[in-house]
């Protein structure tokens, strides 16, 4: 049955297809076009480089005057983002705007990547070594850059068969 | 050659006047199209025009957004204080109550925040 909600998410879908920002991208899981599947690009020159880091974003029927759920699926140091992979992002909290969408949602966490906001730290290892210990910041993130690589060769095919199973 | 017209179909397009956006911000859907929540555009389906900032919205749409209390109140383009401007014979009347009810609520709940402080400002602008 179609959904205001569901009618915004398809326009959001086409908008990506169409257009998608350099570095991220998105699509629903078959059948289910309140729950997404992303994936976004460590920006070059940064820690993150090259990273595919992935993401699930749940969304509900009050879509876009409520944000979604994002969280990251990959494991992640950053210190913005809680060892359960979710984040600490003012525009998914406080400052959501219903002119918001999928695309620019994901552009949002890609820029958040190399630039954390150090005061509210999710992370607080992450956050410390951030301020006074950059290149061990950097070696850990690099762990999780490569971690990325690997869970995406492992899990991308059980994962989906998952989501298919769920929903049928 | 005699031509005898036995009926006709008038045919007419139409254009809502805005500016400068041609999508609604919120549903993504053009002016002249319809929000989500409606089956036909035009005059049950208006356009809002904001007062104190430019931005337009279907009033179904900026309605729905008014309703949530995170909204604030605040334009969801510019994050100032939306105002809409009320034009004599657009939108269902009750409709167009309903917008300066929620209006009028946020404005009330910003000044009792006043004095907790504990309200977001409008001039915290992105
Ligand atoms: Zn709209
Ligand atoms: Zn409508
Ligand atoms: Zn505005």
């Amino acid at each position: 049955m179609s959904t205001p909600a569901k009618r915004r998410l398809m326009r959001d879908f086409k908008r990506i297809q169409l257009d998608a920002p350099s570095g991220v991208s998105a699509s629903p899981v078959p059948d289910n076009v309140m729950y997404w599947n992303a994936v976004i690009i460590g920006p070059a020159d940064t820690p993150f480089e090259d990273g595919t880091f992935r993401l699930a974003m749940q969304f509900d029927e009050q879509y876009p005057n409520k944000p979604p759920l994002v969280k990251f699926l990959s494991t992640m140091f950053h210190p913005n983002v809680y060892a359960t992979g979710e984040l600490c992002l003012d525009i998914l909290q406080n400052r959501w705007s219903p002119t918001y969408d999928v695309s620019s949602i994901l552009t949002s966490i890609q820029s958040l990547l190399n630039d954390p906001n150090i005061s509210s730290p999710a992370n607080v290892e992450a956050a410390n070594l951030y301020k006074d210990h950059r290149s061990q910041y950097v070696k850990r993130v690099r762990e999780t850059v490569e971690n990325s690589w690997n869970e995406d060769d492992s899990d991308e095919d059980e994962d989906g068969e998952d989501e298919e199973d769920d929903d049928e | 050659m005699k031509v005898n017209i036995k009926h006709w179909h008038g045919v007419a397009t139409w254009h809502w006047q805005t500016q400068n956006d041609e999508l609604c911000g919120i549903c993504r859907v053009p002016f002249d199209g319809h929000c989500p929540s409606c089956r036909y555009p035009g005059d049950t389906c208006p356009l809002i025009l904001g007062k104190g900032c430019s931005h337009n919205f279907h009033l179904h749409c900026i309605l729905k957004w008014l309703e949530q209390s995170s909204s604030k109140g605040l334009c969801p383009m510019c994050r100032q204080i939306f105002t809409a401007t009320v034009l004599e014979g657009v939108g269902a009347p009750d409709e167009i109550a309903q917008l300066q009810e929620l209006e009028n609520s946020h404005r009330v709940a910003r000044e009792q925040a006043e004095v907790g402080d504990a309200y977001e400002l409008p001039n915290d602008v992105l």
